[in-house]
Parts: C-alpha cells; structure tokens; sequence
C-alpha cells in the first residue's frame, strides 16, 4: 500500500482514540457516553495486561497490540497511545510556533537508558510496586492525568467564560461548573509531569517514548523482530534528507541505510515525504534482527539479543522471581502500604474490594475521576500513603458516592473497579459512619437538624425523640456502607459529629427489608 | 398605595417596604383592604388524576387567571431534591410539574422556569425525577440550581434567625413564585412541604441546620411568600423521608392541596401524616409570626372529591 493511505489510516485511527480519550477525560458535566471511554481505554496495552492479572479480561487487546507490533513494528505508539499522538501534536504546534519544523537528525539509540529505565520498571513491579509504578510510568494513565487534572479544569473555566452567551440567546444548554481542580499536590505532580513532556516533545519529538517509556521499550524490543520494517532502498536513496525532516522519532540512519525499528513509531511520515519512493514495508522475518542489515557499529549502539543479551534475560528473570518474593516479604512484614493506611481515612470506591487490592491494580489514569457525576473521587495525594500516589479516593468533604451510580466501575479499564451489580453496590460496604453525638448540632444548639439522616440512603442513620420536642441522629452501624452522604452533610464545626472510616477491606451488609408503610391518617381522607 | 400601607401595618412581612415594593402584594393583602379579617383558603382535592385534582383546585379558587397574569414570569419550584425516580415520591411529581407549565403558559405567561439546588447531584436529579424534561416538554426553562453566580445576596426583612441569605434570582426576580412541593416525612423537621421546600431556593442550607432549622425555615416566608402553593400528596412518603429508601415508603393517597397560605396549607399536610401542626415546630414558628394560620378552624377549606 502506498505510503499516503497507510498515513492516512494512522493519522484517522489516531484521532479517533485522541478525541475520543479526550472528550471523555475532560468531560466537566458528564455528556459524554460511559462507553467512549471504557473501551477507547480497554484497548490500552498496560490497562490490557492489568485487567489480566486481576482476571476482569483476557488481555485480548494487549495480544493483538503485541501481534500487530510483531507483525508491522510500533503502530501502537502512533495510532492508539493517546500520549503518543498527543506528543505528536505538541511536535507540531512547536513547529509553528517557531515557524518551521526543526530537523531532528540521526541520533543513536539511548540503549542503555532505555533498559535502565524499563528493567527498573519490570523489576518494581516484581517487587509488588505494579500499582504505584504502572501508575507513573503508564503512557495512557500519563494522559489520562493530563487531560482530567489540569485540561479540564481549564476547560470547564473556558465553558464559564461563555455560558453567557447561551442564557442571552435564552438557551440553558450551557451551564456553569465548578472547575474541578484537584489538590495542589496532585496538580503539583501532573503539572510536572505535563512540563516534562510537552518540553521534550517540542525539543526532540518522540524522545521521551524512546528513552523513558516502558510500553515504548517493550514495543521496540517486539518491533525490532517484526516481520514487516520500514526500510530504505539504499540503491535509491540519495540522501536527500527529506524523511529526516518529517522523522520524529530521530530513527532513519542515512549513512547507514537503516531504519531503528526499536524506536520507529510506524508514522509513516517518511514514506510519503521521499522523492524516490524508497522507503516502504519489507519482509524481514529472521530470528536475529538486524543482524543481516546493520554494521558492526550499529549492532553494537542497538545492543539486541546477542549471547551475553540472553545470559543477561535470564538471569533477570531470576533475580525478578527473588526481587518478587523478597518485595512481597517486605511489605508483609513491615506492612508496605497497609502500614502507611494505619490513621488514614483514605477510602476507595464500591467494586475495588479492598485498599490493597485497589492500589495494586489502579493505574491512575483519573478516567473514573473525570467520569464521578458528584465528583466525591478525587485524586489521592499521601492520603493512601505514598503507595497510593494519586490514585482516586473518595474525598467526603467534596461530595458523597451516588447511591445509584456505578459510573467509576462502568469506565475502569483495568479491573481496578468491578462492575458490582447495581444491588450489589448498594450493600457494600467501603466505610462505617462513626456517630459523635457530643458534637451534634441537636445536642450542642439544641435545635433540629438531622441533615446525616435526611441524605442515608440505606437509613442507618435514623433519629430518636430527644429533649423537647427535638430529633436526635441515632446510628445504627450495620446498615451503613460507608457512603459518605451523612459526613458530607453535616453542618457541625469545627469538626463533623458523623465521619466515615474506611475499610482497608471491603464487605457487605444485609440489605433492610421493610413492609411496606400503613397510612398515618386519623380522621378519614381529610382530617382537617 | 392604601393596600400596601395596610399590608404592611398587619405585620404580615414585618417592615422592608423595599423589598416588598418589587413584588405585588399576597392575594391575601387584597382582601385585607375591605377591612375583613383575613381568611386563608385552601383547596383540598382527592381521588383523581393529579392534572384533574390541580384542575379542580385552581377552578375552586378562582381559576390559573388568578394567580398568574398576561405577560408575568413565574418560577416554579417543585421538589427536586433526590436522585430518585417518581415511583419513589421523593421528588414533586414530573406530571404535575409539567400540567401547571402548560397551565401557565395558557395564562399568558410571559415564562415558566424551573429549578431547585437538590441535595443530590443536580444532572442526576433533574434527569430522574422526570422533571427536566416533563418541564421542558411543557415549555419551560429547566435553570441549573447549582451555579452560584446566579443567587444574590440579600437581607431576610423579618428574619430572626435568618437575616441574609443567597437566594436564587428566579426566585427574586419573577411576577410569579408557584410553590410545588410533594408532602414527605422528614427525618429532622418531622414533615416537609410547602415551607419547607423553599429551603431550596437558597444557596447555603448548612446555614439553616446550623441556626435553628425550623426558625430559619419560617424566616425564609417573610422575604418572599409564594403566590400560590400546590401540594403533591398523592402517594407520600410517610417514613424514611425525606429521601426514602423504596416505594415501600410511600401510601397512596390521591390527594392534593392548593393554597395561597403555605402555613395552612402545611397544617393541613401534617394531618395528613398523622401530625399535631403545633408540633412541627416551623409551623407553630411561621404561626406566631402571623406569616399565615395553622389554625385550620380559621381557613376555609374547600374538599372536593373526583371520585
């Protein structure tokens, strides 16, 4: 296929997940349908091989992503990888900014730093860190963080700015939106993460998923042993540079003759941008990649299976089963996260089964954050523990979960959330309501209140007569599940008399039956 | 203007003549210029659908003609405060929301909107309760409740409790406040219903729990009194309010009840569940503040039954 419409259905594919990602991450009022979301995400490589291990898929999507790769190099990186096509873009915004489109030269691979950097998270992972380390270095969850912690907010600011403009026309369809903004800490840490890549981006296009991306590594790592490569037709080329101008991931080694698959993000940029017409797809399915192609000098920069490269996996392999056993060991006795959780009140939602289980399989991607119609999930800073570094948490003092609502688990991608039948959901229990009632705005002003009684939805919080002619919150534990409605609620200050601790493991109540209410009427259909 | 100056002398709205400037004065300020002592009416209607009870209690007090006039906008504030579908009568009923719109508008109404800060999340609740659209079908504004640059600041004139607060602009700034409750037990006041539901025409109800709910809840009626108060009763939620948990909550009544005097209208509400009025502390309040009569001995009721 010519080169055009094979960079025509890269460029469609990719605009499809990026808008569609988009749209679903920076929805501020809840427009965009569940589904765009959950399966725009599903087909993620990490968020794929995740819901593996938590047994909610069969990583369907991670095999056809290797096997594509396996078949036809890193399309993945350029066609479906949202912080893949949002480099890109920002590599192309930066070009007009500075009104032409830097060349970005033949630079050998950053071998060594990939591997540092990929090894460092296979073996984190081992370790028992999945949760927190997928969670940084996941290029989907990275996106993800981007655009529902700081592009909404800006967003839903801009949707601010011009609801006015609706209401003159005497139209509703715009409203106004609290801009949900998350903690400074968490803004702190995505804003630096956003500086870092839209830098390198500008600066050295795909740098960063040829240096720091784990998913870019391994992708290259199956890429470099693809069936089908981009090459060059060294008898044609005469080494006009016209691909290098349009080349982003710095890959096309002129002197050489030789396209690095390990760091081809399959954009086909080059195909059409060379006036010979000598770059296109080639079978080359042997074993050993490269070895038939490339010099001596760039065997050696490239550094692919080679003897002592198979010594080396090995023995990787090894020591991760040690690292493994010896991480798991460690956090069970020192406590690892559950330790840091002793005196938090972090609570994770209804369908994750436990903080442990929720923070080894969360990546962070805050689609379910940008999905909460209360927006009681909220980013969590040190609230978990550093284990759970800016995975969601549901923050009582913002909202209360929707006793009705299963949004976060309908979009979960990774099996982090299960998808708890709606009366399921509606027994677990992810907290228990703790009832000051020295504290109650009843007993302290001796006056009506009940705001904690009035929002229970289960009525684990009834009230009782009290002192004149008053009502007083009575709790009764067994009903409650820790939904947060009571503690949102209440009016007490300075601190709540009704707060929700959470449960480092999930469990249900019994669901109250009722007979069904007799009329409270006395003196016919009109007593008065 | 003599109406006015006598209004005011009754104590009914207790001083801010400003403020009341703004709005025309209560139905019941009328009658009051005959020098006759005031007499609420309440319409009391049962055994039909709720588009024929409203009907029929509209017709008994002096037709839709009455209350809203040619050219007049009105904010109508129904019961919007749960993420519950209508079955489970935790909200106004979407049917009857939608049969006063359309009433409206063949008055001549110059807009109907309509808008409450519920206590769920506002897309939720206007989209379950059925009143979103019920509202918009009927030709209505359905206006977001929960976006603070629309509520301003103002003083409550007669408010012992409370004395300023951030009150919607559609409530403020309409000819016309229709007052569109559903009758619910409630876990904190006993009852809600007409008094009650206009709790959610202001910004902060954290307020009102703070500084003595029920005192806050008649002060509320001396800024604005409702032009006319219908109270959905036809299947109320007679335990577990005021969100409910099933419609095993709920006894069907069939009733409804219409009044210009929403402390009568809410004295005859709380018989109907059972409730001495004296009792529901707001009401004996709004009582002893003359913002209306729970002395339902004092009202003219009118009962009819569709049957």
């Amino acid at each position: 296929m010519p080169g055009g419409r094979l960079k025509i259905l890269r460029v469609a594919a990719a605009m499809i997940v990026f808008s569609g990602l988009t749209a679903a991450f920076v929805d501020f009022r809840g427009a965009v349908p569940v589904a765009v979301g959950h399966e725009l995400a599903s087909i993620q490589l990490v968020p794929s091989l995740v819901a593996l291990v938590a047994g909610t898929g069969l990583a369907v999507a991670a095999l056809v992503v290797l096997g594509v790769t396996l078949l036809v190099g890193r399309v993945y990186c350029s066609a479906v990888c949202p912080l893949g096509i949002f480099q890109d873009l920002v590599t192309r915004v930066a070009g007009w900014i500075r009104g032409s489109r830097r060349l970005l030269p033949y630079r050998p691979a950053r071998t060594w730093l990939r591997q540092v950097f990929f090894w460092g998270v296979v073996v984190a992972v081992a370790a028992g860190g999945a949760g927190l380390t997928l969670s940084l270095a996941d290029p989907y969850s990275i996106f993800g963080r981007l655009m529902s912690d700081l592009v909404r907010p800006v967003v839903t600011l801009a949707n601010n700015a011009v609801v006015g403009i609706g209401t003159a026309l005497g139209s509703e369809a715009l409203y106004r939106v609290a801009p949900p903004w998350p903690g400074v800490g968490v803004l702190a840490v995505t804003a630096a993460m956003g500086v870092l890549l839209v830098g390198l981006a500008a600066w050295r296009g795909r740098i960063y998923c040829n240096t720091f991306c784990p998913v870019g590594t391994l992708l290259g790592l199956v890429a470099d042993r693809s069936a089908l490569r981009l090459s060059l037709n060294k008898s044609a080329c005469r080494k006009c540079g016209d691909c290098l101008q349009v080349c982003k991931a710095q890959c096309i080694d002129l002197r050489a003759g030789t396209i690095d698959s390990s760091r081809c993000v399959a954009c086909y940029n080059c195909i059409g941008a060379c006036p010979e017409q000598g770059i296109g797809y080639r079978w080359r399915w042997s074993r050993s990649p490269q070895a038939k192609v490339a010099p001596p000098a760039a065997r050696a920069e490239t550094a692919v299976a080679s003897p002592p490269r198979r010594a080396l996996l090995a023995a990787t392999a090894a020591s991760l089963v040690a690292v493994s056993g010896a991480g798991r060991l460690l956090a069970a006795t020192v406590g690892g996260p559950a330790l840091a959780l002793k005196g938090s009140r972090a609570i994770c939602p209804p369908g994750a089964g436990g903080v442990d289980r929720f923070l080894d399989r969360c990546t962070a991607c805050h689609l379910c954050v940008s999905a909460c119609p209360t927006h009681v999930l909220q980013p969590a800073f040190l609230e978990y523990g550093l284990a759970g570094l800016l995975r969601p948490r549901l923050d009582y003092r913002a909202a209360f979960c929707n006793f009705d609502c299963r949004k976060c688990a309908e979009v979960c991608p990774d099996g982090a959330i299960d998808l708890l039948a709606l009366a399921q959901k509606q027994v677990t229990r992810i907290g228990v309501a703790e009832l000051v009632v020295d504290k109650c705005i009843v007993k302290t002003k001796g006056t009506d209140c009940a705001a904690c009684s009035e929002h229970c939805p289960t009525k684990a919080v009834e009230t009782v007569p009290f002192g004149d002619n008053l009502r007083l919150p009575q709790l009764n534990p067994d009903w409650c599940i820790g939904c947060g409605a009571c503690e949102y609620a209440c009016p007490a200050q300075p601190t709540k008399a009704i707060t929700v601790v959470g449960r480092l493991v999930h469990d249900q109540v019994v669901r109250r039956v009722q007979e069904k209410a007799t009329d409270p009427r006395r003196g016919g259909a009109f007593p008065f | 203007m003599n109406t006015r100056r006598e209004f005011l002398k009754t104590g009914l709205a207790l001083g801010a003549a400003v403020s009341l400037g703004r709005w025309p004065a209560p139905a019941a300020a009328e009658d009051r210029a005959s020098g006759a002592p005031p007499r609420s009416r309440l319409a009391a209607v049962r055994d039909g659908t709720r588009a024929a009870m409203v009907d029929k209690a509209l017709e008994a007090l002096g037709g839709i003609g009455a209350f809203v006039q040619a050219g007049q906008t009105v904010c109508l504030k129904p019961n919007i405060g749960w993420d519950a579908p209508p079955e489970r009568g935790a909200n106004t009923h979407p049917e009857l929301v939608g049969h006063l719109v359309r009433r409206c508008l063949e008055a001549g109404a110059k807009s109907v909107s309509v808008f409450d800060n519920p206590c769920d999340q506002w897309q939720l609740t206007y989209e379950h309760s059925g009143i979103e659209k019920a509202a918009r079908d009927a030709g209505a504004r359905v206006v977001n409740g929960k976006d603070e640059s629309l509520y301003r600041e103002v003083e409550i004139p007669g408010g012992v409790k409370l004395k300023r607060a951030l009150v919607h602009s559609l409530v403020l700034d309409s000819d016309v406040l229709l007052n569109v409750p559903v009758l619910k037990h409630h876990s904190g006041t006993g009852m809600t219903a007409a008094m009650k539901n206009l709790m959610g025409v202001v910004w902060d109800r954290g307020f009102y729990h703070q500084n003595n709910l029920h005192q806050a809840i008649a002060d509320f009626l001396t800024l604005r009194r409702p032009t006319l108060n219908v109270l959905d009763a036809y299947h109320p939620m007679v335990r577990n309010g005021p969100r409910g948990r099933t419609a095993a909550d709920l006894i069907e009544m069939r009733t409804l009840l219409v009044s210009t005097d929403p402390v009568a209208l809410d004295a005859a509400a709380a018989k109907l569940l059972g409730l001495e009025p004296a009792k529901v502390a707001y009401i004996r309040i709004a009582d002893e503040m003359k913002l209306g009569t729970m002395d339902l001995t004092q009202v003219e009721v009118l009962r009819f039954s569709l049957a």
